[in-house]
């Protein structure tokens, strides 16, 4: 599957996000653990922000 | 007929189900939530049926609200998932439809926790009525843990302040999560405590196994997530020596864990019950 390579604005790493993503999946950098949630933007862009953290009303 | 998909936070359970959705030549899309807005005045609305699936609970709720508000079906609806998302709600619902189910008191204050655990009796359990995955939930084994639990819950946090408790009940190292999709069982795991943990939550590590159960069972289930109102639910259930409890139902059931070692596609019959619905 292709991927593309996103900076990790953590530790300047390389997060791989598959070409495929689809808006909302959580995707991590393997050089710190930082977790981000991807974003597409209206042109198919594909940006990073950083993941919620986990919420007390979380769950099933 | 259109399906959605509206979640907050992507998981493989929603990746199934939309991976299902376009093997059976099924109309989805895909929305986040957190990226959306909602007009609450217009009555109109893209999907005819919505699978709502966020993992926050409160945001679920009131994205089930908009979505019915605007004149889709959502499954689960509004009103299964405040039963469902918060446990005094649930356990009220089971118990005045009969099912069995731990004994379980609420308290508004310290005090009256107390009041209620003593009347329980020890070892009694602590938990969060809206939560899940196990999490803050306490088994305390004598009155003096019970005081130190309830003395950590914050002051400033309403729901912190509304104290439900349980009889501990005593079952094997394992209990029952059937996955019901309409009137029908999807699947039905063992869900086994991992080493060092009374809890039995995949979330926590807990394993999973296929499950037997005798027919009386499977309709005690069924009628459990009957009196919840129906949909796509996570009943889960302890043995006991007297037979089978219901002790949660959950609303917006996670099921990689249960997929993973049953067979048969719980995404497909999700998928299957969520177009059934739509054209109720």
């Amino acid at each position: 599957m292709k991927k593309v390579e996103v900076e990790c604005e953590q530790c300047g790493g390389q997060v791989q996000v598959p070409k495929d993503v689809i808006a909302g999946e959580i995707v991590g950098c393997k050089d710190c653990g930082s977790e981000y949630e991807v974003v597409i933007g209206a042109q198919g862009t594909i940006e990073l922000k950083s993941a919620e953290q986990v919420g007390e009303d979380w769950g099933e | 007929m259109r399906l959605t998909i509206a979640y907050d936070r992507l998981r493989l359970e929603e990746k199934l189900l939309l991976e299902e959705a376009k093997a059976m030549n099924v109309e989805a899309s895909m929305e986040d939530v957190k990226t959306a807005s909602f007009d609450l005045t217009a009555a109109e609305c893209r999907s005819d049926v919505v699978l709502q699936r966020c993992i926050s609970h409160v945001r679920g709720l009131h994205v089930a609200a908009a979505y019915e508000g605007m004149g889709a079906r959502v499954v689960n609806s509004s009103e299964v998932t405040r039963l469902c998302g918060d446990k005094m709600l649930a356990t009220i619902a089971l118990a005045r439809e009969g099912i069995p189910t731990p004994r379980t008191r609420i308290a508004f204050s310290a005090e009256g926790a107390m009041q209620a655990l003593d009347g329980l009796g020890y070892p009694a359990v602590i938990k969060p009525v809206i939560g899940s995955w196990g999490r803050l939930v306490a088994k305390v084994r004598d009155r003096d843990e019970a005081q130190t639990v309830i003395e950590s819950r914050r002051a400033e946090d309403p729901y912190d302040q509304l104290f439900y408790v349980q009889e501990y009940v005593r079952r094997p190292p394992r209990d029952v999560r059937v996955i019901v999709v309409g009137d029908r069982i999807a699947a039905a795991i063992y869900r086994y405590q991992p080493d060092g943990d009374w809890r039995t939550n995949v979330a926590r590590g807990g394993k999973a196994e296929p499950a037997k159960m005798s027919g009386e069972e499977q309709e005690l289930v069924l009628k459990a997530a009957r009196v919840v109102g129906g949909g796509v639910l996570g009943v889960d259930a302890m043995e006991t020596e007297k037979g089978m409890v219901v002790h949660e139902v959950n609303g917006t059931v996670e099921f990689k864990g249960a997929a993973s070692v049953t067979p048969g596609s719980i995404p497909k019959e999700i998928i299957r019950y969520a177009m059934e619905t739509a054209k109720r």
